[in-house]
């Protein structure tokens, strides 16, 4: 259609090569759930931080580090010396972790804040115009088809990645008779692929994910 | 888990942002307003004398810091185990990557064995690893139960497309009572 009329329009644009099957298989790994290293590595490092801290100042407060150094004052007279000698150098290193703090902090909760990203499909970019697919429109198409085939109750799809390597997120709900198998084939051979055909995509990563409809089947005690 | 770490994420970036901004606001605030005798917004004055007159073996340090090592203990495991308990199956291209859920598998596995003759119920566990079939028999079953119970998970297992075939346990109970 559209499409292949743009192409045959501009035919010494060169053809992208398709990505690297092992790129490829990276992207469909990340589609299969929201990423939650960041936050988890956040914990990790707090947690760490804490439990350090708080076990050396336990070992401190009994004594194990030597029974004078646990009588001296928690405000030492020492350390309030020597950032007194240095005051320009103590405020401005107190200043910078603060703002270090403040910029961490924020990015940490907007990211984790923030839903996730569902990218159009940008079919052809031209110089003057482009034709993207929106997001919801090329999922609810292939959730559509993918509900269509034997062995599936039904279907659910969402784009995830970004605009530049976007990826598919699929939910499968199976049917009590479905052939897992057959369902994984019959979902890469037709839908996927003519997904990707009629979309005009050199590659799309995909991720299924698959779940089992609620069983219909009368009571087990007859 | 996972919804622990999805609350206490951003509640924990937003709480470090809060302390930045005022370590900030009090040093700038103490440097510009010389003699600074209060402070702005944290009374910080006060802290100071009474961390001063209080030495590491004073009775609440200890206590604070047994339950700050605690909290940490806490976050670490947090985010340690809060990762994601998915199921891989083989996919048929190298793009797509097939994924299903503990509770699917175990779910497939308690219909398969539910179904089968001389099972009064069952309960199933399953992870990626091992799959545990509690099967409660009837009075009059006979004790190849446990053999045909396993053979049935083997054979639903043999069926789906596993990346990664778990082991199956078996237990078989006898239920009192007529059938």
């Amino acid at each position: 259609m559209t499409v292949s009329m743009d192409k045959s329009a501009s035919p010494e644009q060169p053809v992208e090569p398709p990505p690297a099957s092992g790129a490829l298989r990276r992207r469909s790994r990340s589609a299969v759930a929201r990423s939650s290293g960041g936050d988890r590595s956040l914990l990790v490092l707090l947690g760490l931080v804490l439990l350090a801290a708080g076990v050396l100042v336990a070992l401190l407060a009994y004594g194990v580090f030597g029974t004078a150094r646990a009588g001296r004052p928690l405000l030492d007279p020492v350390v309030v010396d020597l950032l007194r000698a240095q005051p320009l150098v103590a405020r401005l290193v107190a200043i910078a972790a603060g703002l270090l703090l403040l910029v961490l902090g924020l990015t940490r909760a907007a990211r984790s804040l923030r839903p996730e990203r569902k990218p159009d499909l940008v079919i052809d970019r031209g110089p003057t115009t482009a034709i993207t697919v929106s997001s919801s429109a090329a999922a609810d198409a292939l959730a559509a088809q993918a509900a269509e085939l034997p062995g599936v109750g039904r279907a659910r799809a969402r784009m995830v990645g970004t605009e530049d390597a976007p990826a598919l997120r699929v939910w499968v709900w199976l049917a009590d008779d479905a052939d897992v198998r057959d369902v994984l084939e019959k979902l890469h051979g037709q839908v996927l692929t003519s997904a990707r055909t009629s979309l005009g995509l050199v590659a799309l990563p995909v991720a299924v994910r698959l779940e089992l409809d609620q069983s219909t089947a009368g009571p087990r005690v007859a | 888990m996972r919804v622990l770490l999805r609350v206490l994420a951003p509640l924990l970036g937003l709480a470090l942002a809060a302390v930045g901004v005022l370590l900030v606001i009090e040093v700038v605030a103490a440097w510009v307003r010389t003699p600074a005798t209060t402070g702005l917004l944290v009374p910080w004055p006060d802290w100071r004398a009474s961390l001063e007159a209080l030495t590491w073996a004073n009775t609440p340090v200890p206590a604070i810091a047994i339950g700050v090592a605690v909290l940490g203990l806490l976050l670490l495991l947090v985010g340690l185990l809060a990762r994601r308990h998915d199921i891989a199956l083989s996919s048929p291209a190298p793009e797509v990557t097939v994924t299903t859920s503990p509770r699917v598998l175990a779910r497939l596995v308690g219909r398969r064995v539910r179904a089968a003759d001389g099972v009064a119920a069952a309960s199933v566990t399953a992870t990626g690893r091992k799959v545990s079939v509690g099967a409660q028999a009837w009075n009059d079953a006979g004790p190849e139960l446990r053999g045909s119970v396993t053979s049935t998970v083997d054979e639903l297992l043999d069926e789906l497309p596993l990346a990664r075939r778990p082991r199956v346990a078996v237990t078989v109970q006898e239920r009192k009572g007529p059938r």
